[in-house]
């Protein structure tokens, strides 16, 4: 059984005076609702065109069996170093957020429904993120021919 | 100005070749060099076991400056891998069937975001059991809750 692993660690001296912030915490990631770790992932760099809309990872209809409700997870990173630059990050054609350069992100997801996609957005100019989506249920695509 | 450091480790040896992760952050406001410097600091929400759970906001979106560069840490304190939260970007929900539903949080799960304020971050315990999630807010601006 493979063994995924993520940690993390926030810490300020400087935000709520006179209390140093210091969260840590680490979780090894499960098939949902199991002790079983996940067994497929899926990752690279890859760049985003400025104000064009991308799919991240697959959609439920993509996966072994049309799953919903998995569980799985997705980190980003926007590797772009113009402090002004940021993508667009939202699931279902709905924004959540905003990746500025350097940031990164790590959440769960659960394709919820067929039409729950992970989308992405460069904005003010072409950007590069790296990825990582940790899974077990990607099938490969047919060759349409 | 603050500064709030966040840190990242992945470890897998799902591959062959051993999959290694390690990215740090400085949280900084929007299209800025200064750093983030407000929180609602760290909060815990107990939810005991209950049949019907309903869903709770965890996040308003009217006390966050929209489109900024707001995040928000969130962890399910519980060890059990069988209860979970699950977590939505939506006015009043959290369920399986959201469409804007992100993911489950089991035991000891955690997630950072980054969230535009454009609506609530809402939570849904699966009932089963008493379970505890902890969240915090760092953002560029926090409004006081309206009166």
């Amino acid at each position: 059984m493979a063994t995924t692993t993520a940690s993390v660690s926030i810490s300020s001296g400087d935000l709520i005076p006179g209390s140093n912030l210091s969260i840590n915490a680490s979780s090894t990631l499960m098939k949902a609702g199991l002790t079983t770790g996940l067994t497929q992932v899926e990752s690279g760099v890859i760049s985003l065109a400025l104000d064009t809309d991308s799919k991240l990872g697959p959609l439920a209809t993509e996966m072994s069996g049309d799953v919903h409700d998995i569980a799985s997870w997705l980190y980003i990173c926007n590797k772009a170093t113009d402090d002004t630059h940021y993508m667009d990050f939202g699931i279902h054609n709905t924004n959540m957020g905003r990746l500025y350069a350097g940031d990164w992100m790590f959440i769960p997801w659960n394709a919820s429904d067929d039409d729950a996609a992970i989308e992405v957005e460069a904005k003010i100019a072409a950007q590069t993120i790296e990825y990582a989506f940790f899974n077990s249920n990607f099938i490969l695509t047919a060759d349409a021919g | 100005m603050a500064t709030i450091n966040a840190t990242i480790n992945i470890s897998s040896d799902i591959t062959n070749y051993p999959i290694r992760i390690n990215k740090t952050m400085t949280m900084k406001k929007a299209g800025s060099c200064h750093g983030l410097d407000e929180t609602t600091g760290m909060r815990t929400k107990k939810f005991a076991a209950e049949a019907s759970p309903t869903a709770a906001v965890i996040v308003e979106a009217d006390e966050i400056t929209a489109d900024k560069a707001t995040k928000v840490y969130i962890r399910n304190t519980s060890s059990s891998k069988e209860g979970y939260f699950y977590v939505a970007y939506h006015a009043g929900a959290a369920a399986a069937t959201t469409d804007q539903t992100i993911g489950k949080l089991y035991g000891g799960d955690w997630m950072l975001m980054p969230y535009d304020g454009g609506t609530n971050i809402t939570v849904a315990s699966d009932g089963a059991a008493e379970q505890t999630l902890e969240y915090m807010v760092f953002a560029d601006v926090i409004m006081a809750a309206k009166g």
